[in-house]
């Protein structure tokens, strides 16, 4: 094992035990024995619901790999319905003290020890909406059993991911649908992030006022905010004058779910966010010469170009330069994912790419053109054309489809087909988009699974 | 909640002003997402309310208050046909003050500071940048994880709150920061 293996695997380890020191497997439901009255679809609807239907007061241990070591951090969390949350972070003692208080448009921070606070966006963005396709359509939904934490019964489900990305367990309350246990596990480093309440209340009618920030005396306050909205890449681009490198593909089960400029004093940069409906990868473009290479991490080769990689642990960024932009991509697919992602940007290849799939999906190059400038993949701009040929919809409908605006069953409804049938057309279209497309979906073949006491499988 | 475009369109100003509920905020972001035509409304929209934002707030002469204050005053003046450019002492007054040099100097330095100040600022924003490009664009991307509905708060509370202490100028926690 070389030295450079050596360390993140030593802690990959250590977060393994210090997750199973915690707690036992969960129990399978024994052979022959009647099923549970509800489906891991419905314990995951009960998990997704509970934010609005109850208020709790709870410890919560995080343990998180981070720069190469599990850190963990124990925070004292508060959360009234619909959409209030406080936040108080106990330990480690350099972040003890430190306070969020989010009233889901707002979240204020404030650091004891500087008496500083900072005004920034909601933490919260995802945590009442209706928008669960991505995750039903890119994650297998399973039901392992049922376990008790905290002295409560919990059922526990899982995620797995149909295409690479990190793989997550639930531990749902059974009374209330709390997640009261998670981890999520990395198919490449083990568990990367794992949470449990040790302590939890409900029903206890918090107070308004807890959730409400009062500026102490003196304190220095920093607005922090950015213009993030939910922009397509060509009205990025009109904004900040600089062309945007759209990613030509990306891991299966990725779409764009929006941009934003960012501006922090002098530097403007674009954000674009791809989502799976579980996890994120975002990518930042900025003009090359406002922002410098950062002094740690290491180099890695981009296609041609040498790029930098900085491991934060759960985070995973890159960096490198092309056409006179500096792109980081940020997220949690594995490194090798990252960085084939990464190549496909930096080899430059749009226009080429536009011709190539216009004539294998039989389309005006523009038509594809203005599907990339909404931010859509070459394999996702393959469907799109497939779908609509293969069931007769018009384009909108196929995209929206495409990008999970739109359920099978609602377009299902729409087209006044009946689901199973769909589904099957649909599957057809895949098959065929996947001949389409000239670039495929990066995949990374994850070493042997990491077992550890207390993951189930 | 789904929008179409007649009350999407109605809907934009107030998001742009905070103004709508989580749910309704939630179904104007989904519309612009899916939308060209709206999204060119709102864009424009939102330039708009920017270049409102970017006005000077005209300062009114000494006359104006004046006239405010004793509008007896005023209504007599008028009454008397009173003709002058409401300005025009107010001007004299300013060419007035340019004539001491001492004065002149003092306004000149003042313009070339104004000038300056954001070179200078810009200079400083970007070596600052150097430094703080991937602690900003992890701040962002954990503040985008708030819209995956699994993700865990307290964690994001955690790498939001630490890139917010470097973005600052603090020194990383020993915890956190870079490897």
């Amino acid at each position: 094992m070389t030295r450079r293996l050596r360390a993140p695997v030593i802690a990959a380890v250590l977060v393994l035990l210090g997750a199973g020191t915690n707690f036992a497997a969960p129990a399978p439901f024994p052979q022959g024995a009647p099923a549970p009255a509800v489906s891991a679809n419905e314990i995951l609807n009960m998990a997704l619901d509970a934010p609005r239907l109850i208020d709790y007061e709870g410890t919560k241990v995080i343990t998180v790999l981070r720069n190469g070591r599990p850190e963990t951090i124990t925070v004292a969390e508060s959360h009234k319905r619909p959409n209030l949350l406080r936040l108080e972070y106990l330990s480690p003692e350099d972040v003890a003290g430190r306070l969020i208080v989010d009233n889901g448009a707002t979240a204020w921070h404030y650091e004891p020890r500087l008496n500083m606070a900072f005004e920034g966006p909601t933490l919260q963005g995802g945590l009442l909406r209706g928008d669960r396709t991505l995750l039903r359509r890119n994650y297998t939904l399973v039901l392992l059993g049922s376990d008790e934490v905290i002295g409560r019964q919990a059922y526990v489900i899982a995620l797995e991911p149909k295409d690479v990305g990190v793989y997550r367990a639930l531990w749902v309350d059974r009374a209330t649908g709390m997640v009261l246990r998670s981890e999520e596990r990395d198919p490449f480093r083990g568990i990367v992030l794992s949470t449990y309440f040790s302590r939890i209340s409900f029903s206890l009618n918090l107070p308004e006022a807890y959730f409400q920030f009062r500026m102490p005396a003196g304190a220095r306050v920093l607005s922090m905010r950015t213009e993030g909205e939910w922009l397509s890449p060509a009205s990025l681009e009109r904004q900040v004058r600089f062309p945007v490198l759209i990613p030509p593909v990306l891991p299966e089960g990725y779409t764009f779910r929006g941009g934003a400029v960012s501006r922090f004093g002098s530097l403007t940069s674009v954000n674009l966010r791809y989502s799976d409906g579980g996890n994120l990868i975002s990518f930042f473009e900025a003009r090359a010469g406002s922002i410098g290479w950062p002094a740690f991490g290491h180099p890695i080769q981009v296609g041609t170009r040498t790029g930098r990689f900085i491991d934060l642990g759960y985070l995973r960024v890159l960096i490198w330069e092309q056409g006179g932009l500096r792109v980081t991509a940020v997220g949690t697919v594995p490194t090798e994912t990252l960085v084939a992602v990464a190549g496909q940007i930096a080899a430059g290849h749009e226009q080429a790419l536009v011709r190539d799939v216009s004539d294998r999906v039989e389309a005006d190059p523009a038509a594809v053109r203005q599907l990339r400038e909404q931010g859509l993949t070459f394999p996702e701009i393959a469907l799109t054309f497939a779908l609509r040929q293969q069931l007769g919809a018009d384009l909108p409908t196929a995209v929206r489809f495409v990008r999970g605006a739109v359920t099978l069953p609602e377009l299902a409804k729409k087209l006044g087909i009946q689901p199973e049938a769909l589904r099957w057309q649909v599957r057809a279209a895949t098959e065929r988009a996947s001949t389409l497309s000239p670039v495929r979906p990066p995949s990374a073949t994850p070493p042997a699974p990491v077992t550890a006491p207390g993951v189930p499988h | 909640m789904t929008l179409n475009h007649h009350n999407a369109s109605r809907l934009f100003s107030a998001y742009l002003d905070g103004e709508l509920s989580a749910p309704e905020s939630q179904a104007v972001q989904e519309h612009l997402m899916d939308c060209v035509s709206c999204r060119e409304a709102y864009e424009g929209i939102r330039s708009t309310k920017l270049l409102l934002r970017e006005l000077p707030v005209a300062e009114p002469p000494g006359e104006f208050w004046a006239a405010v204050r004793t509008p007896q005053h005023t209504a007599s003046q008028a009454g008397a046909g009173w003709a002058s450019p409401p300005g025009g002492r107010w001007r004299g007054r300013r060419l007035s003050f340019l004539r001491r040099p001492a004065w002149a100097l003092a306004a000149a330095l003042v313009i070339l500071a104004i000038a300056v100040a954001p070179l200078i600022k810009g200079t400083a924003d970007r070596l600052h940048a150097t430094e703080i490009g991937v602690d900003l664009y992890v701040r962002e991307h954990a503040l985008g994880m708030g819209a995956e509905p699994l993700t865990d708060r307290a964690y994001l509370g955690l790498v939001a709150g630490d890139a917010d202490l470097v973005l600052a100028g603090e020194t990383p926690r020993a915890g956190g920061g870079h490897p």
